[in-house]
C-alpha cells in the first residue's frame, strides 16, 4: 500500500483556473506620492477618486504613519479603482513611475513668506529627487512643496532631467482661486470664468486681466480700469484675496490641503491621460519675455503625457512683463546662492 | 454706472437655491467629517453640502480650502452659521464627536458622545424633518440609537455606518488572498461594529461559488490556510491604523460616500448598516445592529433575510443584550 502524502489544494486553487499564467505586466499609469502630510495625503485621495493611476506608491521618512495612511486608503479599495496601493521608506518601491508628486518638505508657518522655507527644503530635496529619478527614469516630476519654483528650479537641476519633464505646481491653484472668487461676483460657475494668473506662486503672482473672459466677452473692454487702482468697482481687490487665501486657510485651520490636492489632481488628469490642456504651472522660462536666467515662472503650459509639451505666448502688457522679470530677479538673487545643486 | 456684471449679462430668471436637490449636511470637521465631504464632494452625488461645527474657525478654513477648489467641483459648500442653514437637507451625516484613542474600546466613549448628540440631533431633526440621518461617531450602534430616540424620526430614516466599513476591509482582505479585485468578492460582516462583530462566512462567494464549500473548515481553528484570521484583521484595523498615524478616515469617508449615493439617488443597493433589528433574528430590544439593508430615498427600504448559522444568531443576540445593558443606563 503506497502511503500518499497527498497537500491539500487551497481554497484559491480550487476556485480558480489559471488562463494567462506567470506575473502579470507592469503598472502603465503608477502614480508615486512623496510625502504624506496633509498636502501629500489630499494629492493622493483626489488622484485615486479621479480614477487615474492603476498604482499608487507613497514614500515618506515617518514610516509609522506611512504605513497607517497606506492602510487606510487601502481599506477603501472596494470603493476605488486603483488595485495597488504600496507605501515605503525604500524609494525602490516607486519603480516604474509616470508621474512622481512631490510634496515633502517643512509646512509654511502662520505669517511665513514661501521665500524664507528655502534652504531647508533644498536639503530635504538632495536626498529625495536622485532616488526618485533612478528609479522611474523616464517619470514626470510635479514638485508642489513651497517655495515651488525655487523647489521646481532645485529638481530640476537635482534629477539632471529635461526641463520639460520637471514641472511646478505653481499658479495652478491661484489660478483656480481666483477663478472661484472671479465667478462668484459674476454668478456662474467657476468653469465658466476664464482668467489667469501666472509668474511667481504668492505675493507677486500676476493677474493677466487683459485676458479674462467670459464667453469669449473681454472685461477690460467693459471696464478698461479692472485691475488697477483708479478702479471704482474694486476689482484688483479679488487678486489680492487671492494671495491672501493660504495666509487666510491656513491662519483658520492650521494648513490647506483639499485645494491643492483637487488642483494637483487636475494636473496628473492630463499628464495621465494626455489631454494637451492649458494649465498654469511652473515652467522653465529662460529666453522668455526677455528673462536669461535659469528660473521657474508659471506661463499656460500644453500638458500631455510628455510634460510641457508647449508654451502658450501671452500677451502681456509692458507693466505684466516687467512684473515677471523682476520675480525672475527675486528668485535668481535667491538660486545662486544655494549649495550643491 | 452699469458693473462689469450688468454689461456682461443679461439676467433673465437667477436661480433659486436648490430646494428639492440634494442637500447633504455634515456635522463635524474633523478628520472623519472633512473625509467624507471630499469623497462626497468628488463623486458629485449633491448638489450642495453644508458642514457645521462648533469650532467656528476650523470650519471656516475647511470650508473656504474646499470652496477654493470649486473649478474642479459641481457643488456648493456651505458654512453653517447655526442650524438654520442645514434646513431642507435630504442626508445628514453625523460624525462629531470625541474621538476614539489608542486602545479605547467604542463602548467607552458612550457618554461623552451622549452630551454631544443632545444639541446636534434635536437641531437637526426640527430643519430637516424629513431627511435620512447616518450616524458615523463611535461606539455606532449605540449612538444610531441614541439619535433615533432623540430625533423622534421613524427607524427606517436613522441609519449607522456599522459595519459597511469592516465587510470592505473583510472583501479586501479576502481579494488580497485570492488575487481577485474586493469588488468581486462578496461578503457581509454583521452585528456590532467593532470587536464582536460576525463574519457570515456561509455567504461568503466568488462568482456564486461560496468558499465555505471549497473549505468546510475555513470559519474553525482546524484550518490550515487560517481564513478564520481575516475577521481577526480586521476587528484590529481601526486600532492598528490608529497607532500608525493618530486615527482613521480615508476608509470611512469612502465607505460613507457609497451610502450617500446609494441614499440620494435611491439606488437600492444592499449594504451592510446599523438598522434597528428588534423582531428580527430573535431579537427583543430596540437596538441598532447591521444587517444587509436595501437602501434608498426613504432610507432603509429593506432588510434581507440572510439565513444564519444557530452560533451566528447567539452572537447577534448577545451583542443585543451588551448594547442594551448600557442603552437602558443612558440619560436621553
Amino acid at each position: 500500500m503506497h502511503s500518499c502524502n497527498r497537500i491539500m489544494a487551497t481554497v484559491q486553487e480550487k476556485l480558480i483556473t489559471p488562463i494567462a499564467g506567470g506575473a502579470s505586466e507592469g503598472p502603465r499609469n503608477k502614480v508615486t506620492v512623496v510625502g504624506v502630510g496633509q498636502v501629500g495625503m489630499a494629492c493622493a485621495i483626489s488622484i485615486l477618486l479621479r480614477e487615474l493611476p492603476d498604482e499608487l506608491a507613497l514614500v515618506d521618512v515617518v514610516e509609522d504613519r506611512l504605513k497607517g495612511e497606506m492602510m487606510d486608503l487601502q481599506h477603501g479599495s472596494l470603493f476605488l479603482k486603483t488595485p495597488k496601493i504600496v507605501a515605503d521608506k525604500d524609494y525602490t518601491v516607486t519603480a516604474g513611475s509616470r508621474i512622481v508628486i512631490v510634496t515633502a518638505g517643512v509646512r509654511q508657518q502662520e505669517g511665513e513668506s514661501r521665500l524664507n522655507l528655502v534652504q531647508r527644503n533644498v536639503n530635504i530635496f538632495k536626498h529625495i529627487i536622485p532616488q526618485i529619478v533612478k528609479h522611474s527614469p523616464n517619470c514626470i516630476l510635479v514638485v508642489v512643496s513651497n517655495p515651488v519654483d525655487i523647489m521646481t528650479y532645485v529638481t530640476w537641476k537635482l534629477s539632471g532631467l529635461p526641463k520639460h519633464r520637471v514641472i511646478g505646481s505653481g499658479c495652478n491653484l491661484d489660478s483656480a482661486r481666483f477663478r472661484y472668487l472671479m465667478a462668484e461676483k459674476l454668478s456662474v460657475h467657476p468653469t465658466s470664468f476664464h482668467g489667469w494668473i501666472l509668474g511667481e506662486h504668492g505675493d507677486s503672482s500676476v493677474p493677466v486681466w487683459s485676458g479674462a473672459n467670459v464667453a469669449g466677452v473681454n472685461l477690460q473692454t467693459l471696464n478698461p480700469d479692472i485691475g488697477t487702482d483708479q478702479d471704482k468697482e474694486g476689482w484688483k481687490e479679488t487678486h489680492k484675496m487671492v494671495v491672501d487665501s493660504a495666509y487666510e486657510v491656513i491662519k483658520l485651520k492650521g494648513y490647506t490641503n483639499w485645494a491643492i490636492g483637487m488642483s494637483v489632481a487636475d494636473l496628473t488628469e492630463s499628464l495621465t491621460k494626455n489631454l494637451s490642456r492649458i494649465h498654469p504651472v511652473s515652467t522653465m522660462v529662460k529666453g522668455m519675455y526677455g528673462i536669461n536666467e535659469d528660473v521657474y515662472l508659471s506661463l499656460p503650459c500644453v500638458l500631455n503625457n510628455s510634460g510641457v509639451s508647449s508654451v502658450i505666448n501671452m500677451t502681456l502688457n509692458a507693466e505684466e512683463v516687467a512684473k515677471l522679470k523682476k520675480s525672475a530677479d527675486t528668485l535668481w538673487g535667491i538660486q545662486k546662492d544655494l549649495k550643491d545643486l | 454706472m452699469a458693473t462689469v456684471k450688468d454689461k456682461l449679462i443679461q439676467e433673465v430668471k437667477p436661480g433659486e437655491p436648490v430646494v428639492a436637490g440634494a442637500k447633504v449636511t455634515i456635522v463635524g470637521v474633523g478628520q472623519v467629517g472633512m473625509a467624507c465631504a471630499i469623497s462626497v464632494l468628488q463623486s458629485n452625488v449633491a448638489d450642495d453640502v453644508t458642514l457645521i461645527d462648533v469650532m467656528k474657525d476650523k470650519l471656516k478654513g475647511e470650508v473656504m480650502d474646499l470652496q477654493h477648489g470649486s473649478l474642479f467641483l459641481k457643488s456648493t459648500i456651505t458654512a453653517a452659521e447655526d442650524y438654520s442653514e442645514t434646513a431642507n437637507s435630504k442626508l445628514c451625516i453625523i460624525t462629531a464627536g470625541v474621538r476614539q484613542k489608542e486602545g479605547e474600546s467604542r463602548l467607552n466613549l458612550v457618554q461623552r458622545n451622549v452630551e454631544v448628540f443632545k444639541h446636534i440631533i434635536p437641531n437637526l431633526a426640527k430643519y430637516s424633518p424629513d431627511a435620512v440621518l447616518l450616524v458615523v461617531s463611535n461606539p455606532v450602534d449605540i449612538l444610531t440609537y441614541v439619535a433615533w430616540k432623540l430625533s423622534g424620526f421613524p427607524s427606517h430614516r436613522v441609519i449607522g455606518s456599522g459595519t459597511n466599513l469592516d465587510s470592505a476591509r473583510f472583501r479586501f482582505l479576502i481579494g488580497e488572498k485570492l488575487k481577485i479585485n474586493s469588488s468581486s468578492v462578496h461578503g457581509y460582516i454583521i452585528g456590532e461594529h467593532g470587536d464582536s462583530s460576525v463574519p457570515v462566512w456561509s455567504g461568503t462567494n466568488v462568482a456564486g461559488v461560496t468558499l465555505q464549500s471549497l473549505n468546510p473548515n475555513l470559519d474553525t481553528e482546524n484550518d490550515p490556510e487560517e481564513w478564520k484570521k481575516i475577521h481577526k484583521q480586521v476587528v484590529e484595523s481601526a486600532y492598528e491604523v490608529i497607532r500608525l498615524k493618530g486615527y482613521t478616515s480615508w476608509a470611512i469617508g469612502l465607505s460613507v460616500s457609497t451610502l450617500a449615493q446609494s441614499i440620494l439617488k435611491n439606488l437600492q443597493i444592499v449594504h451592510p448598516v446599523s438598522c434597528l433589528v428588534k423582531d428580527l433574528h430573535g431579537i427583543k430590544e430596540d437596538v441598532f445592529l447591521s444587517l444587509p439593508c436595501v437602501l434608498g430615498s426613504s432610507g432603509v427600504c429593506g432588510v434581507l433575510k440572510q439565513p444564519l448559522k444557530e452560533s451566528e444568531t447567539t452572537h447577534l443576540k448577545k451583542s443585543s443584550e451588551t448594547l442594551w445593558a448600557v442603552q437602558k443606563e443612558l440619560k436621553l
